[in-house]
């Protein structure tokens, strides 16, 4: 038991920070660090679905923010008011224009949804190279964005969905925090987390292996957009108010700049990301309010939390290259062998390993020849 | 000393066509943009043999082992694997089915332990993880990586890397692995110690080998039989006695020397 416990401190150790951090917040009685930390919590759930996908494959996905999308309107559909839907939503199917359902029913319908389009846009482009794949989640992107913006008769179009009760508040959204992190942890030990990673380092000897590539990154894509869908559903009942602009190209880099500040090869990594950067925000903001200094107010002028953020985030990636988790795993009580991933080459080789090819090997054009 | 092997039981794995006995390219052609990487090669690896497989660099040696294991389209002509044609198949299928390799280059899956590049294969095959787990901790005593199995991949001497992409070939036995230059680089006696573990495979896992090898010594000391490509074309096949005296061969080599 002590054992297993020590094999799997990751996950927990995830969950106590972020325990540990709600708790400190709530010393503080201000409204406003409140709705932060649910915030917070939920780009956790976004971000540690994200991860999924890209920390396992190795392919960035800019199309993630889509399945948020997707799941926020699916949760509205289900429990704004059927009044307000019957009036402004008419191309909504009757059973949810007449009805309104509970939060974990809505919830659910954003999980299935987000999953049910990942699993159709996957097996188109799963296919793909890495890069291709990219460049088509994007495209994703575009595409949920002009059709949420514009069928009217589904979203309301430009104006918003109102009425959704906001039943989601920091616990709830951090009980979910949890379940990603668990979610996710789970999903990279399992087999199919093995060979994904396996096909991250290299495709070509994963295939050799008898991994099936597109299988198992599929299968990732599917899991981690719907964690994403249940982050936008959360979102959607977390404000009340939906409309499309907040799931665009702001909250795709923002999503991805936390995973990649965190250290985007490890689950340790998409959770501190996402800490450090809201941190990080929080403290700019905060100055450019204005701190009161003796009699003066010491402020930055406006738009200087977009320019700290960036320079914070490049002196972080100058330091550390692989993010601030280095691409590792949290292990602080010893003796725990990490099932983790752990990329960035932790381990300095031995002297006597070879740094370079050995004589004798030529250099081949890998994207040339199979050698 | 090599290690005895004793292989796990493997419930629910697919073990493919084990009972494959021979592995065949049948008037193999391969082209690059016009360009003949193979022309007209025909050959056949028993399930009981070590096979060289030598040529000069450029021969079209690895482009061959690349058709046999599915990561190259051949332009014409046909791989059979035990009287069966594989038109159409992935590598991983060709894996599947009992056909493993390694790679010239080894590419090892560096950010992962000894102990998960050999699993990858096993889960791969369908072994649960525990399963799989089994399997490498077996392949990797045989191989004598067995108190290396926690570092990272990336981490081991090179001998050892070349060492570990063969048990992570090897795993759950398939019936033929081709070795792409597993001693590259290698001094003289580590290649012998290497190509002791090579010589045994056939008997120990009832796993025919085809073997890409460059010292002439060492692949004659081991193979049955030896094919000899040049140019992408055979020039020669046949026992090592028969290959050592051959002309052309000769005059490939000594040509290539000169
Ligand atoms: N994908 C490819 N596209 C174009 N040309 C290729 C490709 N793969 C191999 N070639 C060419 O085919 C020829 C045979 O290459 P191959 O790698 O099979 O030789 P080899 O016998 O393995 O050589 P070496 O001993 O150097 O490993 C070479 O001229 C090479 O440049
Ligand atoms: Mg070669």
């Amino acid at each position: 038991m002590g054992h297993f416990l020590l094999r799997h401190q990751t996950p927990m150790l995830l969950a106590v920070l972020l325990v540990l951090i709600a708790g400190a917040t709530s010393l503080s009685s201000n409204e406003a660090l409140q709705v932060t930390l649910t915030e917070m919590f939920i780009r956790v759930i976004v971000v540690v679905g994200l991860y999924v996908f890209i920390g396992n494959s190795g392919i960035i996905s800019f199309g993630h923010i889509g399945f948020m999308c997707i799941g926020a309107y699916a949760a509205a559909w289900a429990t704004a008011e059927p009044s307000f839907k019957q009036i402004m939503l008419s191309g909504l199917p009757a059973f949810l224009q007449e009805h309104q359902y509970p939060f974990l029913v809505a919830t659910a319908g954003a999980l299935l949804l987000a999953m049910a389009v990942a699993f159709v846009l996957g097996l188109a482009i799963m296919r793909l190279s890495g890069t291709a794949a990219s460049i088509a989640t994007f495209a994703f992107l575009i595409i949920v964005n002009s059709v949420y913006s514009n069928w009217d008769s589904l979203t309301a179009g430009v104006s918003s969905i109102i009425g959704i009760p906001t039943v989601v508040g920091s616990f709830t959204a951090y009980a979910f925090a949890a379940l990603a992190i668990l979610v996710a942890y789970l999903f990279q030990i399992s087999r199919f987390g093995l060979m994904l990673r396996a096909s991250r380092d290299d495709e070509v000897a994963a295939r050799a292996s008898a991994v099936k590539i597109m299988r198992v990154r599929l299968a990732a894509f599917v899991l981690s957009a719907g964690l994403v869908g249940i982050g936008g559903g959360l979102y959607a009942q977390f404000l009340g108010i939906l409309t499309v602009d907040p799931f665009y190209l702001n909250l795709s880099f923002i999503t991805i700049a936390m995973l990649v500040v965190g250290g985007m090869a490890s689950l340790s990594g998409a959770v501190v990301g996402v800490v450090a950067v809201t941190a990080i925000v929080e403290i700019l903001r905060l100055f450019e309010r204005g701190v009161p200094i003796g009699g003066a107010s010491l402020g930055l002028p406006q738009g200087s939390q977009e320019i700290g953020l960036g320079i914070v985030m490049a002196l972080i990636l100058i330091f550390r290259p692989n993010g601030l988790s280095r691409g590792r795993e949290f292990a602080h009580f010893a003796g725990a062998p990490l099932p983790a991933p752990s990329t960035a080459a932790p381990v300095a080789p031995p002297a006597s390993a070879p740094a370079a090819r050995p004589e004798g090997i030529p250099i081949t054009d890998e994207r040339k020849a199979i050698v | 000393m090599i290690e005895p092997y004793v292989e796990p039981a493997a419930p629910g794995v697919d073990r493919g066509l084990t009972n494959a006995s021979e592995l065949a390219a049948d008037k193999l052609v391969v082209r690059f943009q016009g360009l003949a990487a193979i022309s007209d090669v025909s050959l056949k690896v028993q399930r009981h043999e070590v096979f060289g497989l030598i040529g000069p660099n450029g021969a079209g040696k690895t482009t061959l082992v690349n058709c046999l294991t599915g990561f190259q389209r051949p332009t014409e002509g046909r791989i059979i694997l035990g009287g069966g044609d594989t038109a159409g198949w992935s590598a991983s299928r060709f894996r599947e089915q009992g056909v493993a390799r390694t790679f010239q280059a080894g590419r090892l899956f560096k950010d992962m332990t000894v102990m998960e590049n050999v699993e990858v294969t096993a889960a791969g095959l369908g072994a649960s993880l525990r399963s799989a787990r089994k399997h490498a901790k077996a392949m990797l005593g045989w191989i004598g990586l067995a108190d290396k199995a926690a570092l990272h991949a990336g981490a081991l001497a090179y001998t050892d890397q070349r060492r570990l992409g063969i048990a992570r070939a090897l795993v759950l036995s398939p019936a033929f692995i081709l070795l792409d230059e597993p001693a590259a680089g290698m001094s003289d006696a580590e290649c012998e110690d290497l190509m002791e573990l090579v010589a045994s495979i056939p008997r120990t896992f009832t796993c025919g080998v085809l073997l890409i090898e460059h010292n002439m010594r060492v692949v004659m000391g081991i193979s049955q039989r030896i094919h000899v490509l040049d140019g992408g074309r055979t020039i020669a096949e046949g026992t090592p006695d028969e290959i050592q005296r051959h002309e052309a061969v000769l005059a490939a080599y000594l040509g290539m020397e000169a």
